[in-house]
């Protein structure tokens, strides 16, 4: 899926509801989703990056897909044709102090059938 | 590094299921769960469900999590819960926040309790299922980040598993079934809901969900969506207006409620960025309600040893993200050759089969966005069921299961072609017949004979059926409902028979309140009614709920509504008589 840079979007006027707030985690409105893809943020990764929406406490579950809608709308394409923002780990929010605390599970193959969860060390 | 069979993430209907085909082979099977409660979504659905026998329909969904968990114990199942699955990577490596307790010095000193902490945790299994389910959607309008804005599955959260009331007084965004079920959750919590309101032209759940929500007087707004809400620190009232056909306001159609709380039920979204990251081809076609993993019948993704099932493959509801999970399962293990083809294909194609049956009828995928005007049999569908979420009174007649008959006999206002039979079977002397089409709407048995005792009054998910007597005694009638509200009202307690739309229709007497562990809390209510009000009125309300200036009744006198004219002339027969009949039928009550 190659995005189209030469698109043509024409001045960013002002609409109802810009100064709505639309990621909510990081307080990014309508109105700056607006003008980023009319800087030249054509995919959800660059206005991921851009503007930090979805990249907050929540990671995007509340308002991708709203963020998603506006810069399709802008666009002129449909939602669908946009393509997703990459996941990556960690899925959850995460503090450095558990990331970085590794903990081994004892290895080998599961002592019963039951398998089992417990017996980590740390 | 620990090393299982298979890895589930996710405890919610289709992640059990799953876990519990492979386990009964002899997998090692570990599920991990980030919530500190197994059974998903499972435990919040106190409503009985829809479906038949296999599908563990009219046991409420609560009872089924229980079930669920009983099993996947007794197979030998490890659910580690608080236990966040942060990534899954190559080679089915999956990495786990979770939390290792560490026991005090000695172990044994209560004033020295173990202590926990978190850390990260690295799996590896031969196969993977991502069974991580759905989050709720949300819709922008001014107020929106308001607090007393929140999804209706939040809403469903706090009162089923929190006990805490989201609101005094709500408004409900959304007409599909979350939207309705959750609104009368709601109204047995005891909130009000001030409407129920959907931009669609019409109703998207089940039209028995609507009917329950619209008989308790509970008005639908269709083709009308949220403007704005209202407040500065929090939700003190809600603007809808009306939309035309392509979602834009139309001017002066703008409607004012008083609320604290607004309801958001627009539909959700699968959680699928897991699959995504371990490389599973996905489709962002939007027709699994977002971005969903590429799967066979089986759930198998394009990776090869990764599963979906569950919403996270395609939004659903419950009862066929168990049998999707069961489907998984079973594939699993023979994929692992922990069990054989051929033993392997028979099971899965019987639950092949059961899905099949969930996915029949008006609501079924396939219908999706489909106009349908007539049933299957042929009979035109009630248009005021998906406009005001009830069906009107010169149409309810048109039925199979609405007959007319001397002495005691049911009446089902089942009126849409939905997957759902268990009517057919808590009748005991076969006065219901749906026949082997799951999707057939109940009809009266001819010539059978009714006994009164209520079996299919309670066994009804949708509370859709009533025993009606058209004549007791001179001028009256009684009608048995369906009741699941607090506290119950008592014999001899007066009050209002109320009608489809949820208005008072006339005076209204509890003759008999019936409740047995086979009614599975559905209290069965007897009124008396006026003998013409014997086809109309569908629910009770006291007098005592009369009595507030917000409800329903005292609103609707003083617009002057039917009350004072057909309660006050029609029900006078009834009067002297049933106050006697009551208390002896009182002593006979089962309860």
């Amino acid at each position: 899926m190659r995005t189209d840079r030469s698109k043509d979007l024409g001045p960013c006027l002002p609409m109802e509801g810009d100064d709505r707030i639309v990621c909510r985690c990081e307080e990014v409105t309508q109105g700056e989703i607006r003008q980023a893809v009319h800087d030249g943020m054509f995919t959800m990764t660059e206005i991921r990056r851009y503007l930090r929406c979805g990249m907050g406490l929540c990671q995007g579950q509340t308002c991708s897909r709203l963020v998603s809608g506006i810069v399709a709308r802008e666009l002129g394409i449909r939602p669908g044709e946009l393509r997703p923002a990459s996941s990556r780990a960690p899925m959850r929010p995460l503090e450095m102090s558990i990331w970085a605390n590794e903990c081994q599970a004892p290895d080998g193959a599961a002592e019963t059938k039951k398998g089992g969860a417990g017996d980590e060390k740390c | 590094m620990k090393r299982v069979d298979l890895i589930v993430i996710g405890a919610g209907p289709s992640g059990l299921s799953a876990a519990i085909e492979a386990a009964k082979t002899g997998m090692s099977v570990l599920v991990f769960d980030e919530n500190a409660r197994p059974g998903g979504q499972l435990f919040k659905q106190i409503h009985k469900f829809f479906g038949s026998k296999e599908h563990k329909a009219k046991i409420r969904g609560f009872v089924i999590g229980q079930q669920l968990l009983k099993e996947a114990e007794d197979a030998g199942v490890q659910v580690s819960l608080e236990s966040t699955v942060i990534g899954i990577y190559p080679e089915r490596e999956v990495v786990v926040r979770k939390y290792v307790e560490t026991p005090a010095a000695d172990g044994t000193d209560p004033q020295e309790p173990s202590s926990r902490h978190e850390a990260v945790f690295h799996y590896k299994a031969d196969a993977i299922l991502v069974a991580t389910g759905a989050s709720e959607n949300m819709v922008m309008f001014d107020g929106w980040t308001l607090p007393g804005v929140m999804g209706a599955g939040a809403a469903q959260t706090l009162m089923n598993l929190h006990g805490v009331r989201p609101g005094k007084r709500v408004l409900m965004l959304g007409s599909g079934n979350v939207g309705l079920v959750v609104s009368f959750q709601l109204l047995q919590a005891g909130c009000q809901v001030a409407a129920l309101v959907d931009a669609a032209p019409k109703i998207g759940g089940y039209g028995v969900h609507a009917a329950k929500v619209a008989r308790c007087g509970v008005p639908f707004y269709l083709s009308h969506t949220i403007k704005k809400v209202e407040g500065t620190n929090h939700v003190t009232g809600v603007t809808i207006a009306e939309v035309d056909s392509h979602f834009q306001f139309i001017p002066g159609t703008e409607k004012h409620f008083d609320v604290d709380t607004v309801c958001v039920a627009v539909g959700l979204s699968p959680m699928s960025q897991l699959l995504k990251m371990a490389g599973c081809e996905m489709d962002n076609s939007g027709k699994g309600g977002g971005q969903i993993p590429v799967v066979d019948a089986a759930g198998q993704t394009s990776v090869p040893g990764i599963f979906a099932a569950g919403d996270v493959a395609g939004i659903e509801e419950a009862s066929s993200a168990m049998i999707e999970g069961r489907m998984a399962g079973i594939r699993i293990a023979e994929y692992l050759g922990y069990e054989t083809k051929e033993a392997g294909e028979a099971e899965f194609s019987k639950e092949e089969a059961s899905l099949e049956g969930l996915r029949q009828g008006m609501f079924a995928p396939q219908n999706r966005g489909m106009k349908i005007e007539k049933t299957e049999e042929g009979i035109p569908i009630s248009t005021n069921l998906l406009k005001h979420g009830f069906v009107a009174d010169d149409e309810i007649g048109r039925f199979p299961g609405v007959t007319h008959k001397a002495g005691i006999h049911p009446v089902m206002e089942c009126t849409q072609n939905i997957p759902c039979n268990p009517c057919q079977d808590a009748c005991a002397k076969h006065c219901i017949h749906i026949g082997l089409n799951i999707t057939a709407l109940p009809a009266v048995e001819e010539g059978s004979t009714c006994i009164g005792c209520g079996m299919c009054v309670a066994s009804c998910s949708g509370q859709a059926i009533f025993l009606v007597n058209e004549h007791t005694k001179e001028g009256c009638a009684e009608v048995t409902l369906p009741y699941e509200f607090l506290p119950l009202p008592k014999a001899g307690d007066e009050g209002f028979g109320m009608s489809r739309s949820g208005k008072p229709v006339c005076r209204a007497k509890v003759v008999k309140v019936r409740t047995s562990k086979a009614f599975d809390h559905t209290a069965l209510l007897t009124i008396e009614v006026p003998e013409d009000m014997a086809m109309k009125a569908r629910f009770y309300r006291s007098r005592l709920e009369c009595t507030g200036g917000d409800s329903v009744i005292a609103q609707s006198r003083i617009k002057g509504a039917e009350v004072s004219q057909n309660g006050a002339t029609g029900d006078r027969p009834c009067e002297s008589k049933a106050a006697a009949e009551s208390e002896k039928r009182e002593e006979g009550a089962a309860i």
